[in-house]
């Protein structure tokens, strides 16, 4: 008999699709209508994940795990979905008539997320992770503005589908040399195996469809045109949410391999040091904010990384915590962004000039989110780097500290050019104050708080944290 | 060491004071001026009674940690909140509590968006006073950046000569270090294997090889030696003290390149005896070439700030000299320096503050007789000028004895070299005095007004306080004495 209550957030966003097909096949669309629906369905459906934060169980022979770990992965990707919801009130960047497609889409994504970070079987995690694409691909092109929004998606899709053509070549090699698609099994048969070049190939390749979710180098390209070009919303889905899973399945995956291999871990340190590099470089020169986020996006993916080629508790924990910070960081940055952009496209970081007048409190909460994302205490981005560093330092990685310690350096550059344009730039003409309502104004002294006081007390999400991350070593 | 805990979170009070001080100001409206600046005097002020309070209510007897508070933070990371007060960290606080209750008044002419600018001054503060009252690592890092990042935003917005520039170059440069520091903090904490960031149990002989402790001290020793203003990483200083508005000028070279020196002697020194020891002839040799060439170039510039930013850089090798001689005296030397030349500077930027408030100038050329315009405001500069060259009975002249005298022991060149540098420089601060305030007097300032009494209280406290430590300076080694020599008599 199997244990569908396990299964109880999966199967609440499957309810909720349902929902907004139904919707989406009114005659006559509304979209307050729409918007006050999903805002609602993910709010329940945040707290339905946090009530199954302490169930397990083991699904559709032995497929798909319910367990801690796959549960705090579900808490944050409801929380991302909801905080997406939010910043959707005004969602110009999306024709009024899809505006119940787009929910539609988002849902699915965030379901497959969700699916993915319970998958312990090799054809879960690729159904589960095409299916999170694929509702990605369709969000991405439902700008108005279609020029660049069909670029955007053209060039997701191409890279999307290469990185999954690479993981599948990949997975059919580890099959081919282990002979077993349960994770349990491979775990239990890949030490002795380890060394061998065809494991060590297959794992490589079958990582790619992972790294292009995350936006490591090589599979980085994507990145600066799809937040550009894709609905503001969706870019801030793609920098937040799409990140915590992919480091959900990257951890599991890599959990999976025992951490026996060098080259393996070799392989990934370079990887790490380049998107760090590169990510950090490109951004220095970028005038538009969204490809600003972009690239900072590769860069901490690079950071990332570090985290998870430590392949011990102490970084997973890091790189779980690293993406909730991530999240938290990137989607404050977005909801300043989406308020300020006044047609719902991309915003030059011009246009942010003499936001502390317009608004002093997104002012305040832009700042925090790029300091936090330079790393500076005393916000959940430091605290996140910090635990990074500590398991790279146990492990020996002291010269990859120094080299990630650097790029912090590089980036700040860049960031504080945003904080400049925030703070010192004067308009060119004279900016009425943004009409922020009073629920985003809670919602942004919400997430400066959150931003602070995990950073600065982090002690008990971080036990939960250890602990999921404990099941899978 | 002897602890004894606090009966009352005094030093959690200070650090409170100015947080609750922050939040007040954000929560006034921005067009309130008068109460945004008569709330952050009062708590500054708060700050300033508390340290005054500690620095008087310590035990000199018992000496080692007092007042100390303890409360486990990250259990599974050993990360604890551990604050405590000691007769390194005292002069410092109470310097930092002074200087900040004096800037605070000096900025009250300020008019342009005064909320944000007291806002970001606590929250440069409260970093400041945090950093010099934590024993525990991590929430050293933190504080160290806290009062770090509020610095770009102040000179950028509120300062002059190529501000964004200077806030820039100064931003990255300390960011910079402190990209120095974290690795060598996690390097230290993970290879003790103790699992700590505890100083107290990490500064136990023995737990660092001396490898170890030579890589960390040799990171900690740049990473904050930039703050401190070590040549050749003091570039941005003379830059970001031009580029700054008065009182961040003032907190800057005041105490935030206190910050630096106080960091290397805090954690490197604490934390790797034997690497101090063993790169005690490299910050020797970098503080005597900072002690000549800041005297030297400062010859030549003809802005008062530059003059007095190179004076600094000056100023600061001597304290590095101090603390390389691995002494008593040395040590002592270079605490009582930290402390007097944080008051001498901040009297030195407040008086130009006023006097380029009044004549929007600081070149040399430009100004000239203002000591019969303005009598007063010129005479804060000229004490504090005296101060600077170390004249007898003011603050600064017992630090820089006590310097020499002990580098004269252990490195006889780089002490020569630095007293005679500092001559030199003595000989040049008379010049800038004389031709600033003395000579042909320039008819464009005839009506401006000198200082007024309320705008003098700031200048006359600082001025007190060179005056007091530099007639009575036992009240400040009799102090430091306690941290000093058990320190340095346990040293491996």
């Amino acid at each position: 008999m199997m244990n569908w209550l396990a299964f109880g957030s999966e199967l609440y966003y499957f309810l909720a699709l349902i929902v907004f097909t139904v919707m989406a096949m009114l005659p006559h669309p509304n979209p307050r209508r729409e918007f006050t629906a999903a805002l609602f369905l993910s709010a329940v459906g945040m707290a339905v994940c946090i009530a199954g934060v302490r169930s397990e169980g083991l699904l559709f022979a032995g497929t798909y795990s319910v367990d801690l770990y796959s549960q705090i992965f579900k808490v944050m990707l409801s929380m991302g979905v909801f905080l997406i919801i939010c910043i959707c009130a005004n969602l110009d960047g999306v024709a009024k008539k899809h505006h119940a497609e787009f929910y539609l889409c988002l849902f699915t994504s965030a379901m497959a997320m969700m699916m993915l970070a319970s998958a312990v079987h090799l054809l879960t995690i690729y159904v589960a992770l095409e299916l999170s694409s694929y509702s990605l691909y369709i969000l991405v092109v439902m700008n108005r503005r279609q020029e660049s929004g069909l670029e955007a998606g053209l060039k997701y899709f191409l890279v999307g589908v290469v990185a999954s053509a690479v993981m599948l070549f990949g997975l059919a090699i580890l099959y081919g040399s282990i002979r077993a698609t349960y994770l349990s099994e491979i775990v239990q048969v890949i030490p002795a195996v380890i060394d061998q070049p065809l494991v060590i190939i297959g794992l490589l390749l079958s990582l790619g469809g992972f790294l292009f979710k995350l936006a490591v180098f090589p599979f980085h390209f994507w990145a600066p045109d799809v937040y550009q070009g894709a609905p503001n919303q969706v870019a801030a889905f793609i920098a937040s949410a799409s990140k915590v899973a992919a480091i959900a399945i990257l951890v599991r995956f890599m959990a999976m391999s025992g951490g026996g291999s060098v080259y393996l871990a070799h392989a990934l340190v370079a990887l790490a040091i380049v998107s760090m590099t590169v990510g950090n470089l490109a951004a220095i020169v970028q005038k538009d904010f969204n490809r600003l986020m972009a690239y900072s996006s590769i860069a901490h993916a690079g950071y990332v990384l570090i985290g998870i080629l430590c392949m011990d508790t102490a970084g997973y924990t890091s790189a779980i915590f690293y993406g909730l910070s991530l999240m938290l960081m990137k989607f404050t940055c977005f909801l300043v962004l989406v308020k300020v952009s006044t047609d719902g496209g991309s915003l030059q970081i011009d246009q942010l000039a003499g936001l502390h007048r317009r608004s002093p409190l997104l002012a305040m909460a832009l700042m925090l989110a790029l300091f936090g994302l330079a790393g500076i205490p005393p916000t959940i981005g430091f605290t996140g780097k910090l635990l990074v560093f500590i398991a790279a330092m146990q492990n020996g990685y002291g010269i990859l500290v120094l080299i990630a310690m650097i790029n912090v350096v590089i980036s700040l550059y860049y960031y504080l050019l945003v904080v400049k344009a925030a703070y010192l730039l004067e308009p060119t003409q004279e900016q009425p104050p943004l009409a922020v309502s009073p629920a985003v104004k809670v919602l942004a002294a919400a997430l400066v708080t959150a931003m602070i006081v995990i950073g600065i007390y982090p002690t008990h999400f971080l036990a939960l944290v250890h602990e999921a991350a404990r099941l899978l070593v | 060491m002897p602890t004894s805990h606090a009966d009352f979170p005094y030093l959690s009070a200070i650090l409170l004071s100015c947080i609750i001080g922050l939040f007040v100001i954000l929560f006034i409206p921005a067009e309130r001026r008068k109460a945004i600046k008569w709330v952050s005097a009062v708590f500054s002020g708060i700050t300033l009674v508390l340290s005054t309070y500690l620095f008087f209510a310590y035990d000199k007897n018992i000496g080692g940690l007092q007042f100390v508070e303890v409360l486990s933070w990250v259990p599974s990371l050993g990360i604890t909140y551990f604050n405590a007060a000691d007769g390194f960290n005292l002069p410092m606080l109470l310097l930092t509590g002074v200087v900040f209750f004096t800037a605070v008044l000096t900025m009250w002419e300020l008019e342009n968006r005064v909320k944000e600018f007291f806002a970001l001054i606590f929250l440069l503060v409260a970093g400041v006073f945090g950093l010099f009252m934590s024993f525990d690592l991590f929430f050293i890092f933190i504080w160290y950046d806290v009062s770090l990042f509020p610095m770009y935003l102040l000179i950028a917005v509120w300062g002059s000569t190529r501000k964004e520039y200077g806030a820039m170059k100064l931003t990255l440069y300390l960011l910079a270090g402190s990209a120095l520091i974290l690795p060598a903090i996690v390097y230290l904490s993970v290879s003790s294997g103790l699992n700590t960031f505890n100083l107290i149990t990490l500064m136990q002989p023995g737990t660092f090889t001396p490898y170890q402790q030579k890589v960390a001290f040799l990171l900690f020793y740049i990473g904050f030696g930039i703050l401190a203003g070590v040549w050749p990483f003091h570039t941005w200083s003379p830059v970001g003290h031009v580029a700054a508005p008065t009182a961040v000028s003032m907190i800057h070279a005041g105490v935030l390149m206190k910050i630096g020196a106080f960091g290397v002697l805090r954690i490197g020194m604490f934390l790797c005896p034997e690497g101090w020891q063993y790169w005690a002839q490299l910050m020797a040799f970098l503080a005597a070439v900072g002690i000549v060439y800041g005297a030297l170039v400062g010859l030549k510039q003809t802005d008062l700030k530059y003059v007095i930013g190179y004076s600094s850089v000056s100023h600061m090798g001597i304290v590095g000299l101090g603390l390389a001689t691995v002494t008593v005296d040395g040590l002592n030397g270079a605490v009582f320096q930290m402390f007097a030349h944080g008051v001498m500077t901040a009297l030195l930027f407040s008086s130009v503050g006023y006097i380029y408030d009044r004549t929007h100038t600081r070149m040399l050329g430009e100004l000239g007789g203002l000591s019969r315009i303005m009598p007063v405001a010129s005479g804060f500069f000229i004490l504090a000028a005296l101060a600077g060259i170390g004249v007898p009975f003011l603050a600064s002249f017992w630090g820089e004895l006590l310097v020499f005298i002990s580098s004269f022991r252990v490195y006889p060149f780089f002490g020569t070299m630095a007293v005679v540098a500092l001559v030199i420089s003595a000989l040049f601060m008379l010049r800038v005095i004389q031709k600033a305030f003395y000579g042909p007097r320039n008819d464009k300032f005839e009506n401006l007004s000198d200082v007024t009494l309320g705008l003098g209280i700031p200048r006359i406290i600082l001025a007190a306080v060179i005056v007091i430590f530099g007639i009575f300076p036992s009240i400040m080694f009799d102090m430091i004495d306690t941290a000093s020599i058990p320190f340095v008599g346990g040293l491996p």
